[in-house]
C-alpha cells in the first residue's frame, strides 16, 4: 500500500540545514498496524507528515496505492489526502467553535457527500464510538478521552484506506489512553491499515511491527509478539 | 457547507460582539458617506440629461479681454437667419422675472417667470399636458404655465383659452407643461411680449448686452464657423466703427482695446462645465465642491475598509488552527477563500443596510446643507450601490481571504505560526495610511475653521445692523422715463417722506444694489488710458452715512451742492487703483459715450458682495444724476431704532401696504442676516469638515486600538518571558508602544503633504484668505500622537499585568 524508497527531508533556514530524514525506505502493506518509535528529533513526526501528504520530501520516492506522491501539486495532494487518509493527532485538533456533530461531519462536506447521507454516517460512527450523547456539545465540554474519540470518529468517517496517528494517547491519562489503543486494535482487526507514531512502548506493543528511528534513519524493525488471550472457540 | 460556515461565523460574532459591531458600523459610515456623495453626483449630472436637444442648443458667450459674459446684443440674430449652419436662434433672458399672477380673484407672486422668443419649447421640449410646445407661446398674448401653477390656480378645470393677468398685462393660457425634471432653464410661466419689444428696440444697438442668445445648430461640428461669423459681425459693426471714430487703423484699435471672442456653449455643459456663473437661471453646480465631496467620502470609505482588512487579517491568526484543520480534512485553498469571502459578503450586506438607514435618517440635514432635494431612488442609484457593494467586498474581503488561505497547515497545527513578513509589513503600512488620512482631516478642518472664522469676523466696511431691506416694486412708466421724468425717484421720495414720519425709523435710503448680492448694473468708466467696469452705485443723499461706509478722503454727496446731482461722483479705493489715479479728487472720469464726471471723494472699500469675493471698482453718484439707474432700484433701506423694533416694523408694514404698494405683499429682511447668508455656503463647509473630522478620527482610533490589541496579544508569550527575566512595567510599556509612535509620525509626514497642497488650492477660492501657518499642523500632530499614546498605553498596561505562567506553559 505504501512504498517508501530513499526518502529524504531537509529543513533549510538562512543559516542552518537540518537533515530530518535521511534516505529512509520502508513498506507498509494493506492491513498492517505499524508503529514508529524514537527519541525526540528522530524524524518520526516528519515521516508521518510526509506519508500524510502534509509535507513534501526533498528526495526519494513515496508511492501510495501505487501512485507516486512526491512532486504532486498541493491540489492533487489535498485530493489524495481527503480520499484516502484519516488523521488522529496528539492534541486532537478539533475546531473548538464547532459542535461535535459539526466536527465529525466536516470531512464529508469536503468530500461532497450529500446531506442526507452525511447525517446517517455521523450518527452511525458516533454510535460506534460511544459519543452519540455528546453530539450537540462543544469540544471544551468533553473530557480528554471523549475528545480523542471524536477525533477518531472524524478520522474514520470517510472510510479512509489508511489511518495515521501521531501520539494519539500523548495527552491522555492511562485509562483513556488504553481505551483509544483498544479502539485502534479493534479497527485493525476489522481490516484497517494503521501507521502510528508513539513514545510509549506500551502503545507500540499493540501494533504488529515497530520501526525504531534515530537521527532521521531507521535503526531497526521489529515484529511484536502480542500477549493476547485468544479465545479459541468452535 | 453553508451551514457549517454559518455556524462558525455566528460563533465568532457572538464572541466578538463589540468588535464585530464596531467593524460593521465603521463600514456603514464609510458606505453612507459614499452614498451621500453619489446622490449628490447623480443629481447634478441629471440636469438637462432628459433634454434631447442638449447637444444642439448652444448659448452665446461673449469674451472681452478676459471677462466672459453670457449676455449678448440684439442685432446678431438677424444675421443668423440664413446661415447654413444655424437651424434657428432664440433670444431670451438669463434670469427669471418675478411678478403677480392673477386669475379668478386669486393673486400670487410668481418667482420664476421667463421672457423669451417663441422657440423656447423647441429647445426645451417639456412634455405638455394641455396644448403643445409649438402653439403655447405663438403670439404676444399667449402664456404657457407649468403644471404647478396650473394646479394652484385652475385645480382641475381646463385652462386653455382662459384669460389671466400677469404683471400689468393680460394673457391667454395656451399651454400647460410638466416641469419636474432637472433643467437649467425651468420657468413656471413663459411669455414672449417682453423680449419681442426689447428686441425690436435693440436691432441696432451693438453695445447693449442685455439678452441671452440661444442657437440651435444643424451640425454641431460646424460650431466654430458660427463662432467666427459672430466675431466678424462684432469686428464689422463695433470695432471697425470705433477705429474710424478714433481715426486709427483696425489693427491699432484691436491692439489697444482687444477683440470680442465668441464661444458657443452647448446645453450639456451648462450645469457643471459652464464658462460663466450667471448664464443659467437655475444656476450652475459647483463642480469643485462636487469633486471635494466625492473625494472626501472615498477617503473615508478607504479608511473603513482598511480597518476591516486590518482586523480581518489580525483576527485570522485566531482562526489559524481552524484553517489548518480544515485543510487537513481536505479543504482546498479555494474552499477557504470562499468561506472567508462569504463572511465578508454577509458583513458588507449588513453594513449596506445600516448605511442606507443612516442616509435615510440624515438626508434632511444633508439636503439642508446642500440646499437641495435629494432622494434615494432611481435604477442608476441601485446599480451604483451594487457596484459599491462589490468593490467593498473585493477590497475588504479578498486580501484577508487570500492571506488566510495561505496558512501552512503544518505550521499552524503545531502552533509555531510565524506571521509572514509581508503580512506584517502590509498591515503596518495600512495603519500608517490611516494615520495619514486622519492627519489630513485634522489639518484640513483646522484650516477651514480658521479661514471661515477669519471671514466671519472680517470688517466688511459697512454696518448692516438694524437696517432692513424692503422689497420695492417700483412702477415704471416707460414713456415718462423716456422723457427723463425719473418717476422712480419721485415715487421713492414720497415713500421716504412717509417712512421718516414713522416712530422708530431713523433713516431711509436706497440704491440699485443689495448687500450680499451686488450691484445691478455696471458701466465702463475711463481715465486716460485706463478703463474699468465700474459698478453703478446710484444713491440717495445720506445712504452712505446710514450704512456707515467710510471715506478715505473728500466728502459725501450732499444736498448743499447743486453739482452733486449733476455730475459729481465718488469712487472707491479699488476703482482708484485700477484707474491708476494718484490724487483723484477734482479729476474727471468719463463713460463710454463721453459723459464726464468729477470726482469729489474716495470711498473706503467695502464688501458689497460676499466677504470671499474681491471688491469690485465702484462709482457712486446721486440717483438723479443718471435717471435710468433708478429703474434698477429693487429695495428701500430703512434704519430702525433698537427698542421696539417689532412695533416699528409693523407700523412700516401698515404704511407700506396702504400708501406705497397696495398689490404686493410686504416683504423685508435684515441686511446683516441677508448678508450672512451669502457666505453661508462656506460656513457649512466648515461644519461639514469638522463633522467628518470627528468621524475620521474615531474610525482611525478604533482601527488603531483593534490592531494594537491584536498584535499585543500575539506577543503575550514574549512578554511573559521578558517578565520572567525581570523586565519592569515601564520598560515593557515603552517597548510595546514604541512602534506606534513611529507609525504615527510617519503617517503625519505622509498626510501633511497633500493637506498643504489641497488646502492652498481651496483657499484660492477666496479673495481674502489667511496664510497657512504651522499651528494647524502642530495641532494635528500633537493631538494624534496624544490619542495614539493613550490607546496604546492603556492596552499595553493591561497586557503587562498578565499571569506569566499561563503563557509559558505551552508545549
Amino acid at each position: 500500500m505504501i512504498k517508501i524508497k530513499n526518502l529524504s527531508r531537509v529543513f533549510r533556514t538562512e543559516e542552518v540545514e537540518t537533515m530530518a530524514l535521511s534516505e529512509i525506505s520502508l513498506t507498509i502493506k494493506q492491513g498492517d498496524f505499524v508503529s514508529i518509535m524514537g527519541p525526540s528529533g528522530s524524524g518520526k513526526s516528519t515521516l508521518l507528515n510526509i506519508v500524510g501528504l502534509l509535507d513534501s520530501a526533498s528526495g526519494g520516492s513515496y508511492q501510495l496505492l501505487n501512485q507516486e506522491m512526491i512532486g504532486l501539486k498541493e491540489k492533487e495532494k489535498s485530493k489524495a489526502r481527503k480520499e484516502n487518509i484519516g488523521f488522529i493527532f496528539q492534541n486532537f485538533n478539533l475546531i473548538d467553535e464547532l459542535s461535535v456533530y459539526d466536527n465529525i461531519e466536516l470531512p464529508l462536506i469536503y468530500n461532497k457527500v450529500p446531506s442526507s447521507e452525511r447525517k446517517k454516517k455521523v450518527e452511525e460512527i458516533a454510535d460506534k464510538l460511544g459519543i452519540s450523547h455528546r453530539l450537540k456539545h462543544y469540544p471544551q465540554q468533553l473530557s480528554g478521552g471523549q475528545q480523542q474519540r471524536v477525533a477518531v470518529a472524524r478520522a474514520l468517517i470517510n472510510d479512509p484506506k489508511i489511518i495515521l496517528a501521531d501520539e494519539p494517547t500523548g495527552n491522555l491519562d492511562s485509562k483513556n489512553g488504553n481505551e483509544v489503543m483498544e479502539l485502534l486494535t479493534d479497527l485493525h482487526s476489522n481490516g484497517a491499515t494503521i501507521l502510528m507514531v508513539t513514545h510509549s512502548d506500551y502503545d507500540a506493543s499493540f501494533s504488529q511491527r515497530t520501526i525504531h528511528m534515530k537521527d532521521g534513519m531507521v535503526l531497526s524493525e521489529k515484529t511484536n509478539s502480542r500477549n493476547v488471550d485468544v479465545l479459541i472457540s468452535q | 457547507m453553508l451551514k457549517n460556515w454559518t455556524n462558525i461565523f455566528l460563533y465568532h460574532i457572538k464572541n466578538n460582539k463589540l468588535f464585530t459591531a464596531l467593524n460593521i458600523l465603521g463600514l456603514s459610515i464609510g458606505i453612507a458617506g459614499l452614498v451621500f456623495a453619489t446622490l449628490y453626483w447623480n443629481e447634478e449630472h441629471s440636469y438637462d440629461e432628459w433634454n434631447p436637444e442638449k447637444d444642439n442648443v448652444h448659448m452665446v458667450i461673449n469674451s472681452f479681454n478676459t471677462v466672459k459674459w453670457p449676455y449678448t446684443v440684439g442685432p446678431i440674430g438677424q444675421y443668423l437667419e440664413n446661415d447654413p449652419n444655424v437651424e434657428s436662434y432664440n433670444y431670451c433672458y438669463n434670469w427669471y422675472d418675478s411678478d403677480l399672477f392673477t386669475y379668478n380673484g386669486k393673486k400670487q407672486k410668481i418667482a420664476k417667470a421667463f421672457h423669451t422668443q417663441n422657440k423656447f419649447f423647441d429647445y426645451f421640449p417639456f412634455p405638455f399636458i394641455f396644448g403643445s410646445g409649438k402653439n403655447a407661446i405663438k403670439d404676444d398674448s399667449s402664456i404657457a404655465i407649468s403644471e404647478r401653477i396650473y394646479k394652484a390656480f385652475f385645480g382641475n378645470e381646463n385652462p386653455i383659452g382662459k384669460q389671466i393677468k400677469f404683471g400689468n398685462n393680460f394673457y391667454t393660457v395656451r399651454g400647460v407643461y410638466k416641469n419636474d425634471l432637472k433643467s437649467s432653464f425651468a420657468p413656471d410661466v413663459v411669455v414672449t411680449n417682453n423680449v419681442k419689444k426689447s428686441l425690436a428696440q435693440s436691432l441696432d444697438l451693438w453695445e447693449t448686452f442685455n439678452f441671452c442668445l440661444l442657437i440651435k445648430l444643424k451640425d454641431n461640428s460646424k460650431k466654430e464657423l458660427v463662432e467666427k461669423k459672430i466675431e466678424r459681425l462684432f469686428i464689422e459693426h463695433v470695432i471697425k466703427v470705433e477705429a474710424k471714430e478714433a481715426n486709427i487703423s483696425l489693427e491699432q484699435e484691436i491692439k489697444e482695446n482687444g477683440i470680442v471672442t465668441i464661444n458657443l456653449e452647448p446645453l450639456k455643459n451648462a450645469r457643471l462645465n459652464s464658462l460663466v456663473k450667471e448664464g443659467y437661471p437655475e444656476g450652475v453646480g459647483n463642480y469643485q465642491y462636487l469633486i471635494i465631496m466625492l473625494g472626501l467620502s472615498i477617503l473615508i470609505l478607504i479608511l473603513s475598509i482598511i480597518n476591516y482588512v486590518n482586523l480581518a487579517t489580525a483576527n485570522a491568526i485566531k482562526r489559524a488552527k481552524e484553517v489548518g484543520v480544515r485543510k487537513v480534512l481536505g479543504a482546498s485553498k479555494r474552499n477557504i477563500i470562499f468561506q472567508f469571502i462569504s463572511e465578508t459578503i454577509v458583513i458588507v450586506f449588513f453594513s449596506i443596510f445600516l448605511a442606507l438607514a443612516i442616509v435615510e435618517i440624515s438626508l434632511p440635514y444633508y439636503n439642508e446643507f446642500l440646499d437641495k432635494d435629494l432622494k434615494i431612488y432611481g435604477s442608476q442609484f441601485y446599480l451604483q450601490l451594487s457596484f459599491i457593494f462589490g468593490l467593498v467586498v473585493f477590497l475588504g474581503g479578498f486580501f484577508p481571504a487570500l492571506y488566510i488561505s495561505n496558512f501552512e497547515t503544518l505550521k499552524v497545527l503545531k502552533g509555531n505560526f510565524n506571521r509572514s513578513r509581508t503580512g506584517i509589513w502590509l498591515r503596518n503600512s495600512m495603519l500608517v495610511f490611516q494615520f495619514a488620512i486622519a492627519v489630513f482631516f485634522i489639518i484640513g478642518s483646522a484650516i477651514v475653521y480658521q479661514q471661515v472664522t477669519y471671514l466671519s469676523n472680517k470688517d466688511l466696511g459697512f454696518k448692516g445692523e438694524q437696517i432692513i431691506e424692503i422689497d420695492y416694486l417700483k412702477k415704471i412708466d416707460p414713456q415718462a422715463e423716456k422723457e427723463n421724468k425719473n418717476i422712480v425717484f419721485q415715487n421713492y421720495m414720497i415713500a421716504k417722506e412717509g417712512l421718516n414720519k414713522i416712530k422708530g425709523v431713523s433713516q431711509v435710503g436706497t440704491g440699485p444694489f443689495s448687500f450680499g448680492q451686488g450691484a445691478r448694473s455696471s458701466s465702463n468708466y475711463q481715465f486716460h488710458d485706463a478703463n474699468i467696469q465700474g459698478k453703478n452705485m446710484a444713491v440717495d443723499f445720506g445712504m452712505m452715512e446710514m450704512m456707515k461706509i467710510r471715506l478715505k478722503e473728500g466728502r459725501y454727496l450732499s444736498e448743499k451742492y447743486a453739482s452733486d446731482t449733476i455730475n459729481n461722483v465718488m469712487i472707491n479705493e479699488t476703482a482708484m487703483k485700477l484707474l491708476g489715479m494718484k490724487e483723484p479728487i477734482g479729476k474727471e472720469i468719463s463713460t463710454g459715450n463721453g459723459v464726464k464726471f468729477k470726482i469729489i471723494s474716495v470711498v473706503k472699500d467695502f464688501n458689497l458682495y460676499g466677504p470671499q469675493e474681491k471688491i469690485a471698482p465702484m462709482v457712486f453718484m446721486h440717483l438723479k444724476t443718471i435717471p435710468w439707474m433708478g429703474q434698477n432700484v429693487n429695495s428701500i433701506y430703512v434704519k430702525v431704532n433698537a427698542d421696539n423694533i417689532e412695533k416699528t416694523i409693523s407700523d412700516i408694514e401698515k404704511f407700506w401696504t396702504t400708501k406705497v404698494d397696495t398689490e404686493y405683499p410686504f416683504s423685508y429682511d435684515f441686511v446683516d442676516k441677508k448678508y450672512a447668508r451669502s457666505f453661508k455656503e462656506y460656513v457649512k463647509q466648515k461644519n461639514l469638515f469638522s463633522l467628518l473630522n470627528v468621524i475620521v478620527v474615531l474610525i482611525a482610533i478604533f482601527g488603531l486600538f483593534a490592531l494594537a490589541s491584536f498584535s499585543m496579544e500575539r506577543r503575550l508569550r514574549e512578554i511573559a518571558i521578558r517578565k520572567t527575566l525581570g523586565a519592569e512595567t515601564n520598560i515593557l510599556l515603552k517597548e510595546l508602544s514604541k512602534q506606534y509612535v513611529i507609525f504615527c509620525s510617519i503617517g503625519f509626514v505622509i498626510g501633511v503633504v497633500p493637506a498643504y497642497f489641497l488646502l492652498q488650492k481651496w483657499l484660492e477660492n477666496f479673495a481674502y484668505r489667511i496664510d497657512i501657518q504651522i499651528f494647524p499642523f502642530a495641532i494635528a500632530f500633537v493631538s494624534l500622537l496624544f490619542l495614539t499614546l493613550i490607546i496604546v498605553l492603556a492596552k499595553a498596561y493591561q497586557v503587562t499585568k498578565i499571569d506569566v505562567l499561563k503563557y509559558l506553559k505551552y508545549e
